[in-house]
């Protein structure tokens, strides 16, 4: 079975409206992989930055799978969340990101959106806050029922991830 | 005549992780006459060999002209030996000061994994502290000099049980790290682009023994 590890972290998120943000991850992949040690979901600090508008979490990713095939490879999905002073939270954008193919170091930029609703139903977002959210998680990462969605742009997760191969190359996979 | 075959050198186990580098500086806007201290973390198949796990740098002041920065020029060296890359070691580092009071305050605390592509790496990391969440504690912890702080900086390292932290961010500290590896290839391990065009093909069948 060939091997796959990811080690790195999800750095941080820049250009959202505001910046009490944190980030609630998860890693899916296909039937054939299987999730050998690591966590393959979490949910990162919430962050009030000083400096920057760029919040940033440092949240460690180390997880390691085994796979049987290439299908399926592994998808990071993000939601990206406002948490206010009275504890409230906001969904603030989604996203996914494929992990990369290649061994090595790479720094990501995922992109989010969010989902619009009604003029109606921005206008009390305006005033209130809370916004619509997505019913099934899954639409963040599949592409099969996402043409019944509008949605808006949001701002980008920053990640680092480094990628180690074990094996590939005995089955002949070339990348 | 024929020379004595030499016997085939035994498979590698383990690999080795050397790391050396330093802390070289910080930026932190608000905050002057800082130290730090470093410890790496690891996950159960990890054993350092030699070098300090740990370390506690001088006391720091900006220099007086517009540069700002806090230079601590710390050498790190440690050696790690391993049986898989599960629980790649990370650096937390943890940066201290004086509060008005002059009480000893924990000013950031960061972590990053070790790079494990071999070769020289430069990483800036972002520092953050835990805050209170209500304002009446904040006035209070300011006027103590006693600030929240994590009981044991190895939490940074970690990804559970972060949902419930809140967090500021307000520097960041620059660590170079120079990073040699040793059997990783002979264990099967690609690391980098330029490992996929000679890469490590253990035969088939050796693989299946050693499993």
């Amino acid at each position: 079975m060939a091997e796959v590890h990811l080690i790195g972290q999800i750095v941080g998120a820049s250009g959202f409206p505001r910046s009490s943000l944190f980030c609630k991850w998860g890693i899916h992949t296909g039937g054939a992989w299987k999730l050998l040690s690591g966590l393959r979901e979490g949910q990162t600090q919430v962050d009030h930055p000083q400096l920057d508008d760029v919040a940033y979490w440092s949240h460690p990713i180390d997880v390691h799978f085994a796979t049987k095939g290439l299908q399926g490879w592994p998808k990071l999905h993000v939601q990206v969340w406002h948490q206010d002073p009275f504890g409230r939270r906001e969904l603030y954008g989604y996203g996914v990101c494929h992990v990369p193919c290649s061994p090595g170091w790479h720094a990501l930029a995922c992109v989010t959106w969010q989902p619009l609703g009604s003029w109606q139903e921005r206008l009390s977002q305006l005033f209130v806050g809370g916004g619509p959210q997505l019913l099934n998680s899954d639409l963040i990462y599949t592409g099969a029922d996402r043409y019944r969605l509008q949605t808006t742009a949001a701002g980008t997760v920053h990640l680092e991830l480094g990628v180690v191969l074990r094996h590939f190359a005995r089955y002949g996979v070339e990348c | 005549m024929a020379a004595a075959a030499a016997a085939p050198a035994p498979a590698p186990t383990v690999f080795l992780l050397m790391v050396n580098g330093q802390i070289e500086s910080a930026r932190f806007p608000e905050f002057d006459d800082l130290y730090c201290k470093y410890c790496f973390v690891y996950g159960p198949d990890w054993a350092p060999t030699t070098g300090l796990e740990e370390g506690i740098s001088q006391i720091t002041s900006k220099n007086r002209d517009a540069q700002q920065a806090l230079v601590w020029n710390f050498p790190i060296d440690i050696t790690f030996k391993s049986t898989n890359p599960s629980g790649w070691p990370q650096i937390v580092v943890s940066v201290y000061g004086p509060d008005l009071f002059g009480n000893d305050v924990v000013r950031g605390y960061g972590a990053v994994h070790v790079p494990f592509i071999p070769g020289s790496h430069r990483r800036t990391i972002p520092m953050f502290v835990p805050e209170s969440t209500s304002k009446l504690q904040k006035i209070t912890s300011w006027l103590m000099g006693r600030h929240p702080e994590f009981t044991d900086p190895k939490v940074v390292a970690q990804g559970e049980g972060r949902e419930v932290t809140t967090v500021r961010s307000q520097g960041f500290v620059t660590i170079a790290f120079n990073v040699v590896t040793k059997d990783m290839k002979k264990l099967g391990y690609d690391v980098s682009p330029s490992d996929m065009q000679n890469p490590s093909i253990v035969s088939l069948t050796d693989g299946i023994h050693n499993h």
